[in-house]
Order: C-alpha cells, then sequence, then structure tokens
C-alpha cells in the first residue's frame, strides 16, 4: 500500500479532518446510487469499461487476470497496447481522459476497540472513534506503446496533513519480444510479481498508535497488530535508519518494502509457467538519496500452474542481499539480508496464500553478538473465501520470531479473522479482529499485553 | 559492493542456462501452432477462457461468482453477440467484433492486438466449436431502411414492448429490478441467476449501443441466456424492432 510503519505513527487527536472524513464515508455509503455507471469506478476499471472483478479476487486483492496485466505494465496481457485506449495525442504521445488514470483510495477506521492486559500501569481498554487512516491519489497508465507509469501520493489524516509521495516508475515493457522483459525504474515496490505482494493486502493494514519517538521499547505502543504480515516485516528490535530513526519491527522492509528507489527487471520469456526478477535498490530505507553509498541487489523465481477449472498456484522464492542497509544504537552500519519463500493457491471461492522469510544480520560491531540476535523468521498464512458475491470472509495467521537486541526482543503470534462487505466491488467494510496467541507476561510489550483488537473500516476506491 | 555482484552475475549464469534448455520448449510451442492463434489465445485469453476454452480459465471465477456471465465456453458453440440466427454459429466478423471491442463489466477490450492477430485468434476460437457441416454461417436481414427517432416512433415502441411482454423481464421502467420482474428467476446455460439489462443505462448494452445493436439482438436472440429472439414475433412487422430500438434508446438519454 505504500506505508510503512512510520507512515502509519498516530498521535491521536480527534480532529476536524476525522470527522470530515466520517461524513464523507457516510455520505458515500448511505447513497449506493450515487454513482450513475454501476460498477466501473477506478481507473483502470473506467478505462477498459470493466467490473473491479475481473482485476480482482476482490478489491484490492488481484486474480491471474489482474497479474498479467501488472506484469505487463498496465497493458492487456499480450498486447502493447499501451494508448490505444487513449483520447488525447500529443505528437506520438497519448493520454487518456482525466478519469481515466486519476483514482483515489479512502480509508477509514470508524471505530477501533483494543483490548489490553489490566496489569500493565497505563495500558486500558480502548476505544477510538473516527481513525480516518489514509487518503490515496493515484495516477497510473500508459504514455505510449509499452511505456506504463503509476505514482501515488498518500496523507495520513490521523498524523499529518501533508501528502507524502508513495511509488513513483515509469515502465519500460515487452524488451526484447512480448513478455521477455519489463523494467521499472524509480520509486517501485519489489514483491509486486512476489506470491504474496506487500501492495494491496487483503486485510487491511492497521497502524500502531505510539506515543514517542522510541515507541517500540517504551511503555506507550498501544496497538500492535499484524501490520503487513510478520514474513514481510522487520523483525528485528534496536535497529534503526540513517537517520537512527528505530526501523519499526512489524514495518514491511528489503524484498517486501512498499516503496525503494531502484531497478527492476522481470519477464517470462519461457512462457506462462516460469517468472524470473531481478533488481538493484538505493536500499537502506531511503526514501530519497543514497548515503550509504551502497546497492542492495535482489532475485525472485516464480513458478505458475494455471490453465482451467478455474485453478491457479504458484511457488516463488526470492533472495535479497543489503549492504549497509541498517545501523545500530552504536550507529555502526549493519548489512540485513533476507531470504522466502512464498505460493498461492486460488480455486473458485478459494484464496489460500503464504509466504516464509528468514533475515539475517551480517556486519554486526564487535561484542555485540552475546547481546543481539543477527536472525529472524516470519510467517504469514492467510486464507480468504468468497462466500458470496459481495461477502468475503478471511482468517490469517502471523508468527514472528523476532531478532535484535535481546533485551528487548519480544516475538508475536497473532491469529486473524475478518469480514468483509461490498456495498460495491470498489467500496468494502470491513470488521477484522486479532487475537494474541501468545500468554500474557508482565512488562509492556504489546507483543505481549495487547490481547484482543476489533477494527471496524471502510475503503472505497474510485 | 563485491559480493553483490558476484550473486548477479551468478544468478544470471542461471537464469541463461535455465534459459537455453528451455528454449526447447519455446520452440515446440510455437511449431505445434500453426497458425500463430495459439500463442495468442495462451497469453491473452486463456487465464478467463481456459486452455481448452471451457470458461473456466483460472481468473474466471470471480467477475460473476454466483451470478451471470462467466467467460464464454467455446465449445458449446453458444455465442450471444451474433449477426446469425438463434442458434447458429457467429460469423468470423462477429467474433472479431467482440475481441476488439470487448464486453462492457465483463471483457476488456483487446483492440491493443494487432488485426492480423485478432484474426488468428479468431481462427483459434472457431476450431473449438467445430460446426460438423462447415456450412457458413447465414446472417439475418435486418429491415431496411433505419427508421429515425421520432416521438411518434418513440410512442410507437413503447406500445410494441408491452405488446412483446418485454416488461416481464426488463420491467415496465426498463430498470429489471429484482421484485419487480421475473429477474429472480432468469438463469443462464449454466444455471447462474441472470438479471436483466437495465435498459436505462447506456453502458449496459453489451452488444453496443446504436440503435442498430438493438434491432440486430431482436431478430437474434442472445443465446445461451433467456433473452430470446423475436424474429417469428416480429414476423410481418419487422419495422416495429426500430420503433423498440428507439424507445429503448429513449430510456438512457445520457446515451
Ligand atoms: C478478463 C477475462 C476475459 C479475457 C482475458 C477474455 N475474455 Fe472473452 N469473455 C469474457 C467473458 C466474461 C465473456 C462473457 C460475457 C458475457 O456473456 O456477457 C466473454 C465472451 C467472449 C466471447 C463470446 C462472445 C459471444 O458472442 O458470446 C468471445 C468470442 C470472446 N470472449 C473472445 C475472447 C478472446 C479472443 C480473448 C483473448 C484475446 C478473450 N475473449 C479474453 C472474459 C474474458
Ligand atoms: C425472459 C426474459 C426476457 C425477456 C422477455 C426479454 N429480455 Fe431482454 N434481456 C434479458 C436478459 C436476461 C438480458 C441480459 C443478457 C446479458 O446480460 O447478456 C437481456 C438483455 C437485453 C438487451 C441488452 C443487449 C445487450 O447488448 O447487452 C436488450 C436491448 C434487451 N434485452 C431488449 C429486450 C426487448 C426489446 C425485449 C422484448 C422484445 C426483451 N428484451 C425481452 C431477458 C429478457
Amino acid at each position: 500500500m505504500g506505508l510503512t510503519l512510520r507512515d502509519h505513527v498516530k498521535r491521536y487527536q480527534p480532529g476536524f479532518r476525522e470527522i470530515f472524513g466520517l461524513g464523507i464515508v457516510l455520505l458515500v455509503t448511505s447513497f449506493p446510487g450515487w454513482t450513475p455507471d454501476a460498477e466501473a469506478i477506478p481507473p483502470f476499471a473506467r478505462k477498459y469499461k470493466v467490473n473491479c472483478n475481473v482485476c480482482h479476487v476482490r478489491w484490492p486483492r488481484l486474480n491471474a487476470f489482474g497479474e498479467q496485466f501488472l506484469e505487463n505494465g498496465y497493458q492487456m496481457p499480450g498486447t502493447r497496447d499501451g494508448g490505444l485506449v487513449g483520447k488525447v495525442r500529443l505528437g506520438d504521445v497519448t493520454l487518456d481522459d482525466v478519469s481515466n488514470y486519476i483514482g483515489f483510495l479512502f480509508d477509514v477506521e470508524p471505530l477501533t476497540h483494543s483490548t489490553m492486559r489490566r496489569d500493565v500501569p497505563g495500558a486500558e481498554d480502548q476505544t477510538e472513534l473516527a481513525n480516518v487512516n489514509l487518503l490515496r491519489m493515484f495516477t497510473a497508465g500508459t504514455l505510449t506503446e509499452d511505456v506504463g507509469f503509476l505514482m501515488d501520493i498518500t496523507s495520513l489524516f490521523g498524523q499529518s496533513s501533508d501528502f507524502e509521495l508513495g511509488r513513483a516508475f515509469v515502465s519500460f515493457n515487452n524488451l526484447g519480444g512480448m513478455n521477455w522483459g519489463h523494467l521499472r525504474v524509480g520509486r517501485i515496490d519489489p514483491s509486486a510479481y512476489f506470491s504474496l505482494a506487500t501492495d494491496r493486502p487483503q486485510f487491511f493494514p492497521v497502524g500502531p498508535k505510539i506515543g514517542s519517538p522510541f515507541g517500540p521499547f517504551g511503555p506507550s505502543i498501544q496497538r500492535w497488530s499484524t501490520l503487513f504480515g510478520s514474513a514481510a516485516a522487520s523483525k528485528f528490535y534496536g535497529i534503526f535508519d540513517r537517520n537512527m530513526a528505530p526501523i519499526f519491527p512489524i514495518s514491511p522492509t528489503l524484498y517486501n518494502s512498499t516503496v525503494e528507489a531502484g531497478i527492476d527487471l522481470h519477464g517470462r520469456p519461457f512462457g506462462d509457467w516460469f517468472l524470473y526478477q531481478i533488481g538493484i535498490l538505493n536500499g537502506g530505507e531511503e526514501r530519497w538519496g543514497d548515503t550509504n553509498n551502497s546497492k542492495d541487489w535482489y532475485v525472485m523465481t516464480r513458478f505458475d500452474y494455471a490453465q482451467s477449472d478455474y485453478f491457479s498456484a504458484n511457488l516463488s522464492g526470492f533472495a535479497y542481499f543489503g549492504n549497509h542497509n541498517a545501523k545500530v544504537l552504536s550507529g555502526a552500519d549493519v548489512s540485513r539480508s533476507r531470504y522466502g519463500v512464498g505460493a498461492r493457491i486460488r480455486y473458485r471461492w478459494l484464496d489460500l496464500y503464504g509466504s516464509y522469510t528468514i533475515d539475517r544480520i551480517t556486519d554486526l560491531p564487535n561484542g555485540m553478538a552475546a547481546t543481539f540476535d543477527d536472525t529472524a523468521t516470519g510467517v504469514t498464512i492467510e486464507a480468504h473465501a468468497i462466500v458470496t458475491d459481495r461477502l468475503l470472509l478471511g482468517t490469517g495467521f502471523n508468527h514472528m520470531d523476532a531478532g535484535g537486541e535481546l533485551s528487548q526482543r519480544k516475538s508475536a503470534t497473532f491469529l486473524s479473522f475478518q469480514a468483509r462487505y461490498y456495498l460495491r466491488s470498489n467500496i468494502a467494510l470491513q470488521i477484522r479482529n486479532d487475537v494474541n496467541l501468545r500468554d500474557a507476561e508482565g512488562g509492556t510489550s504489546p507483543a505481549r499485553n495487547l490481547r484482543n483488537q476489533v477494527v471496524t473500516n471502510v475503503a472505497f476506491a474510485f | 559492493m563485491k559480493r553483490p555482484f558476484r550473486i548477479l552475475i551468478t544468478s544470471l549464469g542461471f537464469l541463461w542456462a535455465l534459459g537455453s534448455s528451455l528454449s526447447v520448449y519455446a520452440t515446440t510451442l510455437s511449431e505445434i501452432d500453426v497458425s500463430g492463434g495459439a500463442l495468442i489465445y495462451e497469453r491473452s485469453c486463456l487465464v478467463c477462457h481456459g486452455i481448452d476454452g471451457h470458461g473456466d480459465g483460472p481468473a474466471a471465477f470471480y467477475n460473476s461468482a454466483y451470478s451471470a456471465s462467466r467467460p464464454r465456453d467455446f465449445t458449446v458453440g453458444n455465442y450471444k453477440y451474433r449477426s446469425t440466427p438463434s442458434g447458429e454459429l457467429p460469423t468470423d466478423q462477429d467474433i472479431f467484433r467482440v475481441i476488439t471491442n470487448g464486453i462492457p463489466g465483463a471483457m476488456p477490450s483487446f483492440g491493443g492486438l494487432p488485426e492480423s492477430a485478432r484474426w488468428k485468434v479468431v481462427a483459434y476460437l472457431k476450431a473449438f466449436s467445430q460446426d460438423a457441416t462447415g456450412k457458413k454461417p447465414e446472417t439475418v436481414t435486418l429491415p431496411e431502411p433505419a427508421i429515425p427517432t421520432s416521438s411518434a416512433s418513440v410512442a410507437q415502441g413503447r406500445s410494441v414492448y408491452l405488446a412483446l411482454d418485454c416488461h416481464s423481464c426488463h420491467g415496465v421502467d426498463g430498470r429489471g429490478r429484482v421484485g419487480l420482474t421475473r429477474a429472480k428467476e432468469l438463469i443462464d446455460s449454466r444455471n447462474l441467476p441472470m438479471p436483466p439489462s437495465d435498459l436505462t443505462l447506456a453502458g449496459s448494452f453489451k452488444i453496443g449501443p446504436s440503435a442498430r445493436d438493438i434491432v440486430r439482438t431482436l431478430f437474434t436472440g442472445l443465446d445461451g441466456t433467456p433473452m430470446p429472439s423475436y424474429a417469428n414475433q416480429l414476423h410481418g412487422q419487422e419495422v416495429d424492432a426500430w420503433h423498440l430500438a428507439n424507445y429503448i434508446l429513449s430510456l438512457s438519454p445520457s446515451n
């Protein structure tokens, strides 16, 4: 979703924006007839005049056709159609109708209830109203044949009114032949083609509430839930970015980052059954620039089976090699690497997927080995079922075997359930419950003391 | 920097080795596919229409999970958007047109394929439902000349609409709302519930939004759906089809 945990750090102040946001949501959802042409709302749906579910299992997760469209750099599979559906020609560049390449995403948590363990000082049950999560504007499409682009900017209403640039890249498609190589350049999300892409989570991300800049260690962290899944998460306690801001253990990172600057090449030169991906990133959790003066690299391969009987399956594995992409408390550089596998099965109403990752920190300063665990692992498994045309039920399991500073480290295991009802294929009402499977214990860690959390959520894209 | 370079070189080497051993596979694929249609079908259509053309591709379920329309099963030969009488196969032009324009709501346009590629895939699709006789399908003759719209024609169209009982499915107001019509009982050839089109929405005409498209649909029917052909009822009063079309288009004024 183009977010890091940093984005989600919220100091809750119910303000005008939240109330305004909730007002908009109520307004929109209470007038189901407000959009004349039924379901085709977000830009690609508008552009190609099809329902959202042509590309999505249920928005936002992609189905096999949506994946092909994405892989082909926002062109219909097997084509170089960039611009053909366009309306305005500027020389050899074609622009679509504005509405065909601009979209909005809006996400509100009208009601959140967290159950904390009572004997922790300051940790009480909390109920929050109208937590406006994010408003995102994005623009995506094709500039001309075989050239696609995407850019998104996001505002996190709960936190600041600034719009922040998320992904922004140009994609040069079908280099060397149809499906041979597609090159993305810019601010990208590397895991886009992995079995479990970080982007478009079926469980809407729920941000933690953190009361001080050093939240993960201090007593004031109040919400912890499986933001993007443990397999994607950073998993280490006590590591920092270039500016010595903590990298939160639940923040998606490395291969599974939501945005990193770099170059990525992927393709299917041998037919639909095999995909390769290879990329270079600035790494180092840097949104701009490359002050660590070194690059991170990754390779991913994916095998697909998808022919008939409403069935598809894939299996993928990657290796990500980091280079001075984090710091420890002393300010010394360390290198984080990650190895992961993922799989996904879709059969009619069932969407089942999971991923397992192992993270390693190398180049630890001398003498830290005794107090710092250099290995961490994470598992995410999710299953979703399309119960009726409008109802999706899901469950997810996340287990993080955390690493990092032994004094702070807390592993976490959560089980999640959700029900999502689609008023239209682009408007979802959701209720999600996360249950802590670990025993409660003393101390202040939300990984143990957040016992249960119910979040309601309204999201729409248009 | 040194280690990642080694890794990159190694992985490129690995990919190259894999590639050269697999290029054998790639050649066999294009050799089998004499006309070129198979490869295009596999890249662009298989994911919805399925490897054997049964309309059960890996992405076929979602848009129509528990209601119509799933991607067409080409082996049944039960095409909706034809210019031929009910029960017949479509002409090549009919198929070409669907590929080029897409089907609003259900199937995106594949106009991005070069024209020659679209013709190749037409040939490939026809092989799924080879008519044993191999005879060329005849097209229906539409009443000519077209009758331009006018308030008199629209009024005449409305009485034909009621006389032919269109409202039993589409509703008196044309919106086909479930509850006011037989909409609830309607199913398609796959037994999936199929609501009648909302005739007041310009975007809901899948075959095209012109009067000629609607007139053609009245004579051909939409095979595989509850929407029948009216060729028999209109016999002798064929021009009524134009009035009817003018009336239907008057329901979606934005058109
Ligand atoms: C995203 C899924 C999808 C893809 C990809 C797709 N189709 Fe379809 N197609 C459909 C659906 C759904 C229908 C049925 C729509 C309806 O009945 O209203 C359909 C119907 C058709 C029809 C039937 C028209 C008729 O008269 O009944 C033809 C022909 C067709 N598709 C050809 C193709 C070809 C050729 C390709 C590849 C170039 C293709 N389709 C790719 C979903 C798809
Ligand atoms: C038995 C029920 C039934 C009756 C009677 C019926 N229709 Fe339909 N009609 C349908 C259904 C179902 C569809 C939707 C087919 C689809 O979505 O593919 C439809 C679709 C249509 C369409 C849209 C075609 C397109 O391009 O998508 C038109 C126009 C139409 N009907 C006109 C009429 C008229 C005029 C009459 C009377 C002469 C009539 N219908 C009678 C069930 C019916």
